[in-house]
């Protein structure tokens, strides 16, 4: 029995430590220095943000700016990140020495991106594993794409090294071209007959001694132990902004051997076809200057290629649920000329992604690579015409790479790949999918305001509410979205309608037309995801979500100064002239190229904290190392908070909280928390200062909320109870103080058990919408286990409707809000306070499954009987 | 009806650049110069509306530029953009009789109300 009894005690232990893990006990004094630290982090990430959100605007299209500001601002960016960093490594204690290599690296191509030359030498020839993360003015954007793909994502790519933009310099230069470059540069448009010189002068250029020889050690080198080899010579254009993929506009050389002739005719094949004429048409559409543009040149060893196709990994009609695979024996290229008829698969997106259709194709012709070099076509043989090329686990397979690889850049995918005849894939490109993210359904960047006549037809149904984040316009069909699931769920082209704003919505931004939000900020983590993205989108609009209906129709213009319209109906020459104004100003090249450096600055891809990926080196922009210091400040406050409450509450440094129901909380006061004359030891619900904390105990006190009679176990819940009692006798110091407060004025962290299970609630709720948070934390239970499950999950579904975010893993549940203003905070908190005080006997009362949404039903209709 | 003719002199090109597009967009006829020589040089030639210039650049700056204009072409409205806006330099293009002074990063929207005030006025 005494061995049952330390098992337990055991068990309990260890319950206890996953929920509040301890940490070296700190007392009062020593809480309210970390509580300082983390506000401090707060403060100078809030300056950051605000920075951050100024470049977005001066930048955004509607300034003149130049390069004084961009310094200036970049040079005040970045005082305030290492003012942030220092903070963080303080309340931290240093437990994340990387996050400062991040941030140098990241600078460092700041800092690059604003210099009209690069910093230090770029080697002429590189090797694909030993290219950083943001080289694509180096090696160009196909070639960072693989590179990334490899080196982060661990996938199969073909080898390769890169001729780099030095490469191309040093031969420009050697040969006397850069002339011919300025004479583009001037004339407008170049001349054909200038074009052709240039390209004769390229094709028979001579390579610089210095990168022939580094050309031929990257031969050795790659043919390597393999003895034979052939490569595929492609361009890779720096696409500064990574809006224009240039697709076929450049030459590819296939099946090229191994040799260095070979391959330096190659490279200058590939580097003629920057000047062919079809580029000046090109440059006239898109406003590049071909005369500034430098190409890298990728030499990628032949997969070989039993099968090989192409991969969309959204439908492009914009599904998202779904992706599209076509397939063809042989070489790609069949595919990507549209030589033949492909096999298609569409595979439906999943943690298991399922086939659901095949469409084979006639398949008639195929290409493959030829043994002396090059290409060629022939006929497919007959046996295989009719065979699909790939089988149903392979189509699974691949679709499960290109959600890999989705889920990493964020966007959706253009994916190229082969198939081996060992059945391995390999990845030959990626690149974003230019699913019409603002087709005729929405537009970007200049939502001009009509005048009244013109927009007789169309009914004004909300005029000039709320803020402008991003000018613009959209029309689709209105969907309310109120929790994370819902926000998964948005269709294509639909107008995102919110109480809140979250940064979640990024899942969702390339699919919709338009974001309106009933709260939020234009500062928000969401605000500048929506200029990032150049999502027309409206935040602070009361009532939104009552105003609107589900699957109304509507167009949303907004427009300067907060100026906006919201029509019934789509309203279609406002969106084309929208669309028209808004290319416009992209199309001027020094503009790209000087926002060009917001990439590494704006772009959020940490999103959700509750993910494995939050880490270091996930952060590619300043925005996101800023989101990764909140994040783990907060972590760091409540483990600290923990850590702190038992000690202080051994040290009788707590006052006693009396209140109407039985909690036995005791409460530690950081500042502000609590109005109380003197040094009285019990304090009342009516001297609770601190806010986030009288919100919730108000829940915990509503009538009802609270079942003052336990419900009654049956005979299976006792003994399962009985098992996990607490040896009584054992020393009271693990389980001591388990109900302690720690509080100030907008700050409260709490845990409390009752019985068998253990709540842990952190909250911050300032008047900063941005810095405030919910943290939740539920474990255990009384019964057996199913009971147990039910519980997490009616919590879980009452917890989500107020949206919160959820985790849930074994018998824990946690559960996460952020960035809601005060007000909302007291609402949700209250409700939380409830579903403590509610939830506490629930545990044999959820007999099965059914009970959950019956409770859960009730508990939201204020219903709290059992 | 003739176009209005806007130049625009800043030693910066994406300065110009953007001005260009966004003015043509109102229906002006821009044209942009990196120094203030040739665009002096190019206002014996041809008249235009509105000059608007950087305050400070090498060689002749913006203060010279008003002075020229105001003086050979009185006709012609200035405006000025820095990027250095002080009280100083304020005061400074204001006695020189400039009709309007911008810091930079300049609203383009408010450059446009500018010129077109200037031009109603004229």
């Amino acid at each position: 029995m005494k061995q049952a009894a330390n098992n337990i005690q055991a068990f309990l232990s260890s319950l206890l430590r996953r929920i509040v893990p301890r940490r070296a006990e700190e007392g009062p004094a020593e809480f309210r220095a970390v509580f300082e630290q983390f506000k401090e982090v707060l403060a100078s990430n809030n300056h950051a943000l605000e920075t951050i959100t100024d470049m977005g605007e001066k930048l955004g299209g509607e300034y003149l700016f130049d390069i004084v500001y961009v310094i200036n601002a970049h040079g005040r960016l970045k005082s305030d990140m290492e003012a942030s960093l220092l903070a963080f490594d303080g309340l931290t204690q240093r437990r994340y020495p990387s996050l400062r290599h991040v941030f140098g690296h990241i600078d460092g191509l700041i800092s690059g991106a604003l210099a009209e030359a690069p910093d230090g030498i770029i080697r002429p020839v590189l090797f694909l594993e030993d290219i950083p993360w943001g080289a694509e003015r180096e090696v160009g954007g196909k070639i960072a794409h693989l590179a990334e793909l490899r080196n982060q994502l661990h996938l199969r790519v073909p080898d390769a090294f890169v001729l780099t933009t030095a490469a191309f310099d040093a031969f420009m230069k050697s040969n006397g071209l850069d002339r011919y470059r300025a004479q583009i540069r001037q004339d407008s448009p170049p001349q054909n007959e200038l074009l052709r010189e240039l390209r004769e002068r390229i094709l028979t250029g001579t390579i610089p001694p210095a990168i022939s020889s580094e050309l031929q050690r990257a031969l050795k080198r790659i043919v390597g132990p393999r003895g034979k080899a052939f490569l595929a010579v492609r361009s890779s254009a720096p696409d500064e902004d990574g809006a224009h993929s240039f697709a076929g506009q450049f030459r590819t050389v296939l099946n090229v051997p191994p040799d260095v002739k070979a391959v330096e005719q190659a490279y200058r094949e590939v580097l003629a076809s920057l000047y062919y004429e079809k580029a000046i048409s090109y440059q006239t559409q898109t406003g590049y200057d071909i005369g500034a543009m430098k190409m890298a040149v990728g030499c990628m060893i032949m997969a070989e290629a039993a099968a090989s196709g192409v991969l969309y990994s959204t439908a492009p009609d914009g599904e998202r649920d779904i992706m599209t695979i076509s397939a063809v024996w042989g070489l790609g290229e069949a595919v990507v000329e549209g030589r033949t008829e492909a096999d298609l698969y569409v595979v439906r997106k999943a943690k298991a992604p399922l086939l659901i259709s095949t469409v084979p194709g006639a398949k008639k012709s195929m290409i493959i690579a030829d043994a002396e070099g090059g290409v060629k076509e022939l006929d497919t043989p007959e046996g295989l015409r009719d065979k699909p090329c790939l089988t149903s686990e392979q189509a699974a397979a691949l679709a499960g790479l290109a959600m890999t690889i989705e889920r990493y850049f964020g966007v959706p995918q253009d994916m190229e790949w082969s198939l081996d005849a060992a059945g391995t894939f390999t990845i030959l490109q990626a690149r974003p999918l230019g699913v019409g993210t603002h087709d005729d359904n929405a537009a970007s960047a200049n939502g001009a305001v009509p005048s009244d006549d013109a927009t007789s037809f169309y009914p004004v149904i909300i005029r000039d509410r709320g803020t402008v984040v991003q000018r613009g316009a959209g029309a689709g069909m209105v969907f309310i979205a109120r929790t994370p699931e819902d926000i998964k769920a948005v269709p294509r082209g639909a107008i995102l309608v919110a109480p809140n704003d979250s940064s979640l919505m990024v899942t969702a931004m390339t699919s919709v037309s338009a974001i309106i939000t009933e709260r939020g900020t234009v500062t928000s983590h969401m605000a500048a995801l929506c200029r990032e993205l150049k999502v027309p989108t409206i935040v602070n609009l009361t009532k939104a979500t009552e105003l609107l209906e589900q699957g109304q129709v509507i167009t949303l213009v907004a427009g300067e100064d907060d100026r906006s319209m919201i029509y019934r109906g789509a309203f279609r020459e406002l969106l084309a002239q929208a669309a028209r104004d808004g290319q416009r100003m992209e199309n001027v090249y020094e503009f790209r190229r000087k926002r060009y450096l917001l990439r590494y600055i704006s772009p959020l891809h940490l999103v959700d904290p509750l993910m494995d990926e939050f880490t270091p080196e996930r952060c590619r922009t300043l925005h996101d190392i800023l989101r990764f210091m909140h994040e783990k400040s907060v972590a760091e406050l409540v483990l600290r908070a923990r850590g702190s409450g038992s000690r202080m509450s051994r040290q009788a440094a707590v006052v006693r909280l009396e209140l109407p129901v039985p909690a036995g909380l005791v409460v530690m006061d950081l500042g502000g928390g609590l109005s109380r004359q003197g040094t009285e030891r019990k304090v009342t619900f009516d001297q609770i200062a601190s806010i986030p904390f009288k919100a919730l105990v108000r829940g915990m006190i509503h009538p009802g909320a609270w079942q003052a009679e336990a419900v009654a176990m049956m005979a299976q819940d006792f003994i399962s109870s009985m098992m996990r009692m607490p040896d009584i006798t054992a020393a009271t110091d693990s389980t001591a103080g388990y109900n302690v407060a720690v509080i100030s004025r907008d700050y409260m962290n709490m845990s409390i058990r009752f019985g068998y299970h253990y709540n842990m609630i952190d909250c911050f709720c300032s008047e900063n919408a941005r810095n405030n948070h919910i943290y939740f934390r539920f474990a255990g239970g009384a019964t057996d286990l199913t009971k147990r499950s039910r519980r997490l999950e009616l919590i879980a579904k009452i917890l989500k409707e107020y949206g919160f975010n959820i985790k849930i893993k074994g018998d824990l549940l946690i559960a996460r809000l952020a960035g809601l203003d005060r007000a909302a905070m007291e609402t949700v908190l209250d409700q939380t306070g409830r579903l403590i005080a509610y939830a506490r006997q629930l545990d044999a009362a959820l007999h099965d499954d059914r009970a959950i949404d019956r409770y859960a039903h009730a508990f939201l209709n204020g219903t709290y009987e059992l | 009806m003739d176009k209005h003719k806007i130049m625009v002199i800043d030693d910066e090109k994406i300065v110009g650049d953007m001005a260009k597009l966004s003015l043509e967009q109102e229906g002006y006829e821009v044209e942009t110069f990196l120094n203030a020589e040739p665009a002096l040089a190019r206002l014996k030639e041809q008249t235009f509306n509105v000059v608007v210039t950087d305050y400070k650049m090498k060689g002749i700056d913006g203060m010279e530029v008003l002075r020229t204009v105001k003086r050979e072409y009185p006709k012609t409205t200035v405006i000025m953009i820095t990027a250095f806006a002080n009280l100083d330099a304020a005061i400074e293009a204001l006695r020189g009789d400039v009709h309007d002074f911008f810091p930079k990063p300049v609203k383009i929207r408010e450059l446009k109300e500018s010129i077109k005030r200037a031009l109603q006025a004229a």
